[in-house]
């Protein structure tokens, strides 16, 4: 379903949305978030990243964790990728932690040739060097699996057996303007769990169901327990292939989707509680409100000029007052 | 000097290169034995069922690796030919689709057009074919619903096409996509002596106009339409060349001829097996030259280390293209 029609259907299409529909609760009493400063995609990521998850005293020992990557296509120079410096780094600092083992998975949502996108965006290479494995989520083997929530009206979906088994799911999303979704971020990277074999490329039928509503479904279903994003060099405009690269010099640590993507949505000068997967998430997912998310690196600040975004979305841009105090 | 004796057990060394042949001749012959070691390959991942699954690291059995890998086959393999076309007859459902894979929901996928045409290649259609394509004739992109071709015209324009010519999709109640469309027209194409024949035809009249309609401004296709709010999206080099070869009978056009350049100039920068096998293929089968594109393709496969079953078969079909065989040209020679 498109952006335009999910406006037309309008205040009966929030009402439907905002009967609750889950039947699991993961919200915390209260979120960790570190925002912190990169400069640059260097090898160097890897020190900052440790310092940053140090912060949040996490627990893998023994553990099999599974990266995230947001990997649709490859269009030189377009900065459509979480850069795989980032993956390579968060990779080594788990290891550290005394992860048991720690792998990539994706399933592109657009380019069905995956190791296509790996060659051309860089990624082949850093896992060669860093010998962690690739899962390509689109044909990984397939268990029909129970959602647990109920807003795309679907009983079931069909996910990867690496994603069900893993103990720690890392959602690592490049920040993005997205023009069916207003943003792809962490609940949204999580659409690439969900397998090409079965769904297609792209997966068409989460369009149909509503692209909000298929977000809450997948992230009620498949826990995200942390979230790594890249806003080194994010994207503005008409995302999530042929927006502007728009540099924030940052990236996002959280233990809770819903607060990373708040967040997330206030360092781009958008509204979070505008964004239909955000505020209802926040019911059940984790913490939208500020009063419920702890900054435990550097201070949240909206910029100046927020994200542009396609029109169907402007509602989203915090301006003014609003802008100030986010 | 090394006498014959030293030269012929340089074969049985393993070394691929014999050296006193000329660099044509050895090209072929390497690329022969390298479609040797990737047919090897699948017939050790064929699981007991008769299927392959997505990759060698899974037992789940799936359409589009078990038909490329029947595809790419050699005919004296009969009983591991008889035993993927018993799984390809089990897979179909009661509908005359296919699923994507085993334990898959009934309602078919876009994989059913790639199914019958293999199975009509290797001479198994006629147990399968009309049910097959009556599904084929019926299954189509959502676009075409009346309402939505309404509201592709008036409300929701950013998706830049004409709803009046649509493909198939990858699943039901879905719009039209490049690939299933690609796969419905190869097999559309094939059939014979059908009572539906004059449906056939239009049906594959709808499928081409809609390859036409959604191609990219430079030629090339990409997953579906080639522009979104104004951008032209880049083509993708397998979904250009599945699309080129079920238009391989189409008379020619700029489309075609835009298409084929961009293919060929990608297909120059692109290492990827998957990708470059079916530039590989298309390319061949518009009598493009591909002995380079062979060589590179030859060049990245090492078939133990392609987990991916059917990327492996793609590129034993490739391979094949060299030794003159290529099963998507003969397709429509018959």
């Amino acid at each position: 379903m498109t952006a335009s029609l999910s406006l037309a259907a309008g205040a009966s299409t929030t009402a439907l949305l905002n009967r609750s529909k889950y039947h699991v609760t993961r919200r915390l009493p209260r979120s960790r978030v570190a925002i912190l400063g990169a400069e640059s995609y260097s090898h160097n990521l890897e020190n900052i990243l440790h310092a940053g998850l140090k912060l949040f005293r996490l627990d893998v020992r023994g553990k099999t964790v599974l990266l995230k990557p947001n990997l649709v296509d490859y269009i030189p120079g377009n900065h459509i990728n979480t850069h795989p410096f980032l993956v390579s780094a968060t990779a080594e600092c788990f290891r550290r932690f005394g992860a048991k083992s720690v792998l990539i998975g994706e399933g592109p949502g657009h380019q069905r040739d995956t190791v296509l996108v790996l060659l051309e965006s860089g990624f082949t290479e850093e896992l060669r060097q860093l010998k962690v494995p690739f899962v390509d989520l689109n044909r990984d083997a397939l268990v029909m699996t129970p959602l647990l929530a109920a807003y795309m009206g679907m009983k079931h979906v069909w996910l990867p057996r690496t994603v069900l088994e893993a103990d720690f799911v890392v959602s690592m999303p490049k920040v993005k303007t997205h023009h069916w979704s207003g943003v792809t971020l962490s609940m949204k990277n999580m659409f690439g769990v969900v397998p090409g074999a079965k769904y297609g490329w792209p997966k068409n039928i989460l369009h149909w169901k509503g692209i909000q509503e298929s977000i809450l479904d997948i992230c009620a279903t498949v826990p995200v327990h942390f979230v790594i994003a890249d806003a080194i060099v994010a994207m503005e405009g008409n995302g999530p292939l042929n927006g502007k690269p728009r540099p924030l010099n940052r990236i996002l640590l959280a233990d809770d989707p819903v607060a990373a993507d708040a967040t997330c949505a206030r360092l781009m000068g958008l509204d979070p509680a505008r964004i239909t997967h955000i505020r209802i998430g926040a019911q059940f997912l984790g913490n939208l409100s500020i009063e419920r998310i702890d900054q435990v690196a550097e201070a949240l600040c909206a910029p100046d000029n927020p994200f542009e975004v396609v029109p169907e979305f402007r509602h989203l841009r915090l301006t003014g007052l609003a802008r100030r105090d986010p | 000097m090394t006498n014959f004796l030293d030269r012929f057990s340089l074969q049985f060394s393993g070394d691929l290169t014999i050296p006193w042949f000329s660099p044509t001749t050895q090209r072929v012959h390497g690329n022969r034995q390298l479609n040797h070691a990737c047919v090897q390959e699948l017939i050790d991942r064929q699981l007991p069922e008769g299927g392959w699954p997505f990759t060698s690291d899974t037992a789940q059995s799936a359409v589009e690796p078990t038909a490329l890998a029947l595809l790419a086959l050699p005919p004296n393999s009969v009983g591991k030919r008889d035993a993927a076309i018993r799984f390809l007859l089990h897979m179909q459902n009661a509908n005359g689709s296919w699923s994507a894979f085993s334990g898959d929901e009934e309602e078919g996928s876009g994989l059913t057009g790639l199914a019958l045409f293999v199975l009509n290649r290797c001479g198994a259609q006629t147990m399968v074919s009309n049910r097959a394509v009556h599904w084929l004739i019926e299954a189509r992109g959502r676009e075409s619903h009346w309402l939505w071709r309404w509201k592709f015209r008036t409300s929701d324009r950013q998706v830049r096409f004409d709803p009046d010519k649509f493909g198939w999709p990858w699943m039901p109640g879905t719009v039209s996509w490049v690939v299933p469309t690609a796969y419905s027209l190869l097999a559309l194409k094939q059939v014979r002596d059908i009572s539906q024949q004059h449906l056939v035809r239009h049906r594959i009249r709808r499928g081409v106009e809609m390859l036409y309609d959604r191609i990219c401004p430079q030629g090339g296709w990409n997953a579906g339409n080639g522009v979104v709010y104004g951008f032209p999206l880049a083509p993708h080099p397998d979904a250009t060349a599945l699309a080129l070869l079920s238009l391989l009978n189409e008379p020619p056009n700029d489309f075609l001829t835009a298409s084929l350049a961009w293919l060929e100039r990608r297909a120059e920068t692109c290492f990827a097996p998957w990708s470059l096998a079916w530039a590989v293929l298309a390319l061949d089968a518009f009598g493009r030259p591909t002995e380079l594109l062979t060589d590179r393709l030859s060049s990245v496969v090492d078939p133990a280390e392609i987990k991916d079953c059917a990327t492996l078969a793609a590129a034993s079909l490739a391979f094949g293209c060299a030794a003159g065989s290529n099963a998507f040209r003969v397709a429509h020679e018959t």
